[in-house]
């Protein structure tokens, strides 16, 4: 009968303790990150594929704007959330393309599939799991070439879906203004419904592959609202 | 049937040859799931967290994670098969003696047979036995 109390106790204590180091880590939403002050980068990491894209804030114009520099690397940062999807479904953003990956250069092994994946501007949501390989991620690029509207599987992973929501030249150098709704998207790409959670959010501009540089400014990041908000 | 009723009994003496079986067999099976689980738990998926871009997870964790898979499911069914033997082993050590202790103390009782119990030099109970045989000895005297 003791020993039977201790254990509920005990499980009812690690029950408790459970419940406030989850809500120890809730975030409040939206989060929004408009990159306008130096330490604007100290919530989010930066993680390495090949070599180091050059990301800093730039305070000087604009308000303040987060710069992307790639030159053959790829490199992405990185902020971890715990967003419920179906509750808050949206993000915005604004990036401004200067300068696209050279796909031309190299388009040898594979196909030349792997050595085009490389773009000027990434945003990914990340969707994890305790199966790695059944980790998702959508990415929203800003490719040269596909239109708009296409969505591609990334020659990594089939659980990772590109959907391109900007296309071609015609913006390069100007301020584009983008909104989804990630949990639309995530049935479109996958067709089926997101996981409940969203475990980060992530920018990469990379030109790795292709061996050619790239450059992005990106700003007002804005995620984990609901639509009109 | 016969054969199979046959082999089962051969295979565990009583319900509670199966009972110490089970019990062993448990104790051995599921420490060694739960630490294979967590290990490549923590391992993979604590390293994938780290990483973060999926693919980098996708390239580099995903192609390691796929050959331990692949590995684990060959050690796996070895291992299993390791513990059926040895939890086999333990217990027909515990409940052979201990069926023959009781059988040739009630023959004993009976008057069927005289002398000490005997046991096998891999059988357990030996100080129990010895005192058992002990006893007998001064009833008999």
């Amino acid at each position: 009968m003791k020993v039977r109390r201790t254990l509920y106790i005990y499980l009812i204590s690690v029950l408790l303790c459970a419940g406030v180091f989850y809500n120890a880590f809730a975030y409040d939403f939206p989060k929004w990150f408009p990159f306008n002050h130096a330490r604007a980068l100290d919530e989010w990491q930066e993680k390495v594929f090949k070599g180091k894209v050059l990301y800093a804030i730039e305070l000087g114009q604009e308000q303040g704007f987060l710069v992307a520099q790639s030159n053959k690397a790829s490199s992405g940062l990185i902020h971890r959330m715990k967003l419920d999807v179906r509750k808050y479904p949206m993000i915005s953003w604004q990036w401004r393309v200067k300068k696209f990956p050279d796909k031309s250069i190299k388009s040898t092994e594979s196909g030349g599939w792997l050595e085009r994946d490389d773009y000027a501007a990434r945003v990914y949501v990340i969707f994890p799991s305790w199966n790695i390989t059944n980790i998702k991620s959508l990415e929203y690029i800003w490719d040269e070439k596909y239109p708009e509207g296409t969505i591609l599987t990334s020659p990594f992973s089939k659980n990772i879906k590109l959907i391109v929501i900007e296309s071609g030249t015609r913006n390069v150098d100007k301020w584009v203004s983008e909104e989804r709704n990630i949990y639309k998207d995530y049935q479109k790409a996958f067709g089926r419904n997101p996981p409940r959670t969203v475990g980060a959010i992530a920018l990469m501009t990379d030109a790795d592959n292709s061996l050619s540089s790239a450059e992005t400014f990106y700003k007002d990041l804005k995620v984990g609202y609901q639509n009109g908000q | 049937m016969a054969n199979n009723s046959n082999l089962r009994k051969r295979m565990f003496a009583n319900q509670m040859h199966k009972e110490i079986f089970s019990l062993v067999f448990s104790a051995a099976i599921i420490p060694t799931v739960i630490v294979a689980v967590s290990l490549y738990y923590f391992i993979f998926y604590v390293t994938a967290e780290q990483i973060g871009i999926p693919e980098t997870i996708a390239y580099h964790i995903v192609p390691a994670a796929n050959k331990v898979t692949k590995m684990l499911l060959l050690v796996i069914p070895t291992v299993i098969a390791f513990i059926l033997v040895i939890a086999y082993k333990i217990t027909h050590s515990i409940v052979g003696p201990y069926d023959r202790v009781i059988r040739e103390l009630n023959e004993t009782l009976g008057g069927e047979r005289k002398g000490p119990i005997m046991l096998r030099k891999n059988d357990r109970f030996w100080p129990l036995v010895s005192a058992i045989n002990d006893l007998i000895q001064k009833i008999e005297q």
